[in-house]
């Protein structure tokens, strides 16, 4: 599969400024998960006869929001031919750090949310240097992170934390304009995605280190400090997540804060066109992939439908969004 | 696979085919096509049981995809392959194992870890009770080597083994199988001078024993000792086949450059202006119209070519390099000269390139960019001092295929172009566009995926990626600059490269395989073999023939050519007189 479909993943994927002027039938073209979706809400709205109401799409919004933050520097670090499962966990320790100083410490916010935010990058560092520098296997190296920090976090904190004041809830809790503070932040991370890899010479070395790293290297790319970049970054990303969930439940537990997070913000990446194999995919794809993991989840919620079921239409949806890619219509050779 | 469980079959199963007694393979109006290119145009070949036949033609003539759909890697468009007498519209690898074909790659695939006896027995293990028969393989694995006249014992690492012997257990494991065509894919080339003393006599053996064996080789010197017959091929088509009596090497030659050699009389100077072989100068000067990047005044053309040996200033000298497997390697290129580095396959052409390209680390050696030392440790430093390689693999090290043609050409280079850190889409468009007319790029579309582009299109593609308005470098390498382009965008290229030269002062060093390619771009041309330098050809005595003369000549022992001396334009001429 990997020529045709990268290639033309890719032409889609890298959407210059004029692609991004093009009409919608265009990116309707390129992202058929857009039909899929207004499917999806379409379905849900006549079912439920609520689905798209007001209350409940701040919903939607506000639980996608932080897989968002994380899918948005996952998903370059995929298209960089990275990985990163240690997601989850990194979440946790974010969560349960930014709790930790808020209540038991009373530490300001802000402190709370910046500590948080080093916790990460130093997770995120450590998967980059392991895997960028010593050229480890990505997905052996973050694999055995995603059970190390979560050991750690159990460690440090067994007990659950709650309690976080007032001060801290604001992260999760505060509207800016209308708009729940964890929205705004993701949006902010999905146009600042977006512009990076369309607008700064370095996102377009993530694609070139994707499609072909020796090429890359041959070229006088710096091919190993743009993805350890990546990885402190989705690292980073992943703490403040975790520091949004805490605020918004005021609690964090070391046991399951996060826990099968990773594989959440893997299928919306994968879902939303980004190749595993590197090289191709796009924000506005990602952004789409989130966005209907959120709405099936809601949806099926709203209809009562049990959680295992859930996660089954998760799992499916992932396999036959795999399977169309791959047998769907191929535009070039 | 399921009837062939008994190797000890094999002993007598080359001359058993019936009394109608077909030969062992009969390849028929052979075709093979790759995204347009021809090649393999209605190819016939037929070896009988008990000949050596030789394939001739130099690199891209068709002779790897020629044996490739004989061993079941690529499908052919049409045609039959007959063997033993059952014919085959197309083989899958484990059909033609069971038709009785075996082919022995210059890369072996034997598996080191494993000892000889379990090599030639890998994937048909002899068993009884449910465990392997150790001593009945290793009995049999004995037979076999001693009908290979291998001095290696069964139960040896074959990893340990010198490559000669490597080899031979690989022709054991294929008479295990019970082949009765043997294909040898330039078999000599990883052998010492004696190893490949007694594997030619291992071939005259195998003849005796009744086998079909094709021969592909460079060498001519081979080609006379073994072969009953002779094919060759030349841009996909049969340019020449013979049985019986000996070639004349020039008759030889002549099929594998297409005759270009011989349309003239002997001297040097009239075939270098016969057909065909139009020179870089000539082509340099008439695309200057053509291709006129803007803002660089031409200086004079003839500059660096009237006197390329002296040139005014030397922009490249390399001085005792030295690396695994090549060198010490002395050169110069100078200000505008384009230099050839010709050599076969695996002479080391690449490994050189890659180290003054910072890709592999040198041994030894000094290297400079006009005055200054360089010592590149990577490829990032070396195009920090001005020095790109356009590498040879150009799918694997070269193109992005998913990304646009204007990413491909401009990836390194966005940096630069950026303000402030952000990309200067304008410039970028710009830069590109200029670039696209210049080298004559087809569809001239920023957008559309490198993939999508033919083969000398991506080409042009990374030549653009070092030689547009935002990056120009000073010395530019070039590694197969042409391998799997079609015939006009080759000439293209040439006009790209030569115009480059003359008109920005860029120094040019190219490796090839092809002689046509090298006697057409090169200004000077240096002929290497294991890897070291072994001769000097330029002006007129720079023709196809002798480059091709240089290298097939040249003994399969230790180079005789001492390293200094240019080689002769005409060595073999006395042959053709001997031979005929």
């Amino acid at each position: 599969m990997t020529t045709a479909t990268t290639a033309t993943a890719a032409e889609r994927a890298v959407p210059g400024p004029r692609a991004l002027a093009a009409g919608g039938l265009a990116t309707l073209r390129r992202q058929p998960l857009l039909l899929v979706l207004a499917l999806l809400v379409l379905v849900f709205q006549l079912s439920t006869g609520s689905f798209l109401d007001p209350g409940n799409l701040r919903g939607i919004a506000t639980d996608a929001a932080a897989l968002a933050i994380v899918a948005v520097p996952l998903a370059l670090l995929v298209i960089s031919g990275y990985l990163d499962l240690s997601v989850g966990s990194t979440l946790a320790l974010g969560a349960l750090t930014a709790g930790w100083l808020a209540g038991e410490q009373a530490q300001s916010p802000v402190v709370a949310v910046v500590g948080a935010l080093a916790v990460g990058a130093a997770v995120g560092a450590v998967n980059g240097v392991l895997c960028c520098y010593l050229g480890l296997s990505p997905f052996i190296v973050t694999l055995g992170m995603l059970a190390a920090v979560r050991g750690l976090a159990q460690q440090l904190f067994p007990l659950p934390l709650s309690g976080f004041g007032d001060g801290f809830a604001w992260l999760g809790g505060a509207r800016i304009a209308g708009i729940a503070a964890p929205v705004v932040i993701a949006g902010a991370v999905l146009v600042a995605g977006a512009l990076f890899l369309a607008y700064t010479p370095t996102g377009r070395h993530v694609f070139a280190i994707g499609v072909n790293r020796e090429a890359a290297y041959l070229s006088g790319i710096d091919v190993r400090r743009t993805p350890f970049a990546l990885f402190v970054v989705t690292g980073t990303a992943a703490a403040l997540a975790g520091a949004i969930k805490a605020s918004v439940l005021d609690s964090a537990v070391s046991g399951t804060s996060g826990a099968g997070f990773e594989l959440t913000v893997l299928t919306a990446v994968l879902l939303g066109g980004v190749a595993l194999s590197g090289g191709s995919g796009s924000v506005l794809g990602v952004l789409l992939g989130v966005l209907f993991l959120g709405c099936l989840q809601n949806g099926l919620t709203l209809l009562s439908v049990p959680t295992f079921w859930q996660q089954m239409a998760q799992g499916v949806a992932l396999v036959a969004g795999a399977a169309l890619a791959y047998f769907g219509p191929r535009t070039t050779r | 696979m399921a009837d062939m469980t008994e190797p000890t079959r094999q002993t007598d199963a080359t001359g058993q085919s019936g009394a109608a007694n077909p030969p062992n393979l009969r390849i028929t109006a052979l075709n093979k096509s790759f995204g347009g290119v021809r090649a393999l145009d209605s190819v016939d070949l037929t070896v009988p049981a008990g000949q050596v036949h030789a394939l001739l033609g130099h690199n891209g003539a068709g002779k790897s995809t020629l044996i490739k759909c004989l061993g079941g890697a690529f499908p052919p468009d049409s045609g039959t392959i007959e063997v033993g007498g059952v014919p085959h519209t197309r083989l899958s690898p484990r059909e033609s194992i069971a038709a009785g074909v075996a082919i022995i790659f210059q890369t072996l695939s034997v598996v080191d870890s494993l000892t000889v006896t379990e090599n030639i027995f890998l994937g048909q293990e002899w068993t009884r009770y449910g465990r392997i028969d150790r001593r009945a393989q290793e009995k049999v694995a004995a037979e076999l080597l001693d009908r290979v006249a291998a001095s290696c014992s069964p139960r040896d690492r074959v990893g340990e083994l010198p490559m000669g012997q490597r080899q031979l257990v690989e022709i054991a494991k294929a008479l295990s199988r019970s082949a009765s065509v043997l294909v040898l894919d330039e078999p000599t080339a990883a052998l010492s001078g004696t190893e490949s003393d007694a594997l030619a006599a291992r071939v005259e053996d195998l003849r005796r024993q009744g086998l079909a064996i094709v021969y592909v080789t460079h060498l001519l010197a081979e080609v006379e000792r073994l072969a009953d017959a002779v094919t060759v091929l030349r841009d996909g088509r049969v340019a020449h086949h013979s049985t019986g009596a000996r070639q004349g090497r020039r008759e030889l030659v002549d099929a594998i450059t297409g005759g270009r050699g011989a349309a003239s009389a002997d001297s040097a100077e009239d075939r270098a202006a016969s057909a065909g072989v139009s020179s870089a100068r000539e082509r340099g000067a008439s695309a200057v119209g053509a291709v006129d990047p803007p803002g660089s005044a031409a200086p004079d053309p003839t500059m660096a070519t009237t006197s390329p040996t002296a040139s005014p200033t030397a922009r490249l000298t390399v001085r005792g390099l030295r690396g695994p497997g090549f060198g010490p390697v002395d050169l110069t290129v100078g200000e505008g000269e384009i230099l050839g580095l010709y050599g076969l396959i695996g002479s080391g052409r690449t490994r050189m390139l890659e180290t003054l390209f910072g890709r592999r680390r040198a041994s030894g050696g000094t290297v400079r960019v006009g005055e200054r030392v360089v010592e590149p440790a990577r490829p990032a430093d070396a195009l920090a001092v001005g020095i790109a390689l356009v590498p040879a693999d150009r799918r694997a090290q070269g193109l992005f295929p998913g990304l646009s043609a204007q990413d491909n050409v401009l990836l390194p280079t966005v940096g630069t172009l950026a303000r402030r850190g952000v990309r200067a889409l304008g410039a970028e468009r710009r830069v590109f566009g200029s670039l696209a007319e210049a080298i004559g790029l087809r569809p001239a579309r920023p957008g559309l995926p490198a993939s999508a582009f033919s083969g000398g299109n991506q080409q042009k593609l990374l030549l653009g990626r070092w030689i547009n308005e935002a990056r120009a470098v000073d010395v530019l390498l070039l590694d197969e600059p042409t391998q799997g382009v079609d015939v006009g965008a080759r000439q293209e290229i040439y006009d790209v490269v030569s115009t480059l030269a003359e008109q920005r002062g860029t120094a040019v060093l190219f490796a090839s395989s092809d002689p046509e390619e090298a006697a057409a771009l090169a200004h000077r041309c240096l002929i290497v073999d294991r890897g070291r330098v072994i001769g000097e050809l330029s002006g007129a005595e720079l023709t196809e023939e002798a480059l091709l003369a240089a290298v097939h000549d040249a003994d399969p022992d230790p180079p005789p050519t001492s390293a200094s001396a240019p080689t002769p334009a005409v060595p073999h001429a006395p042959h053709h007189e001997g031979a005929a």
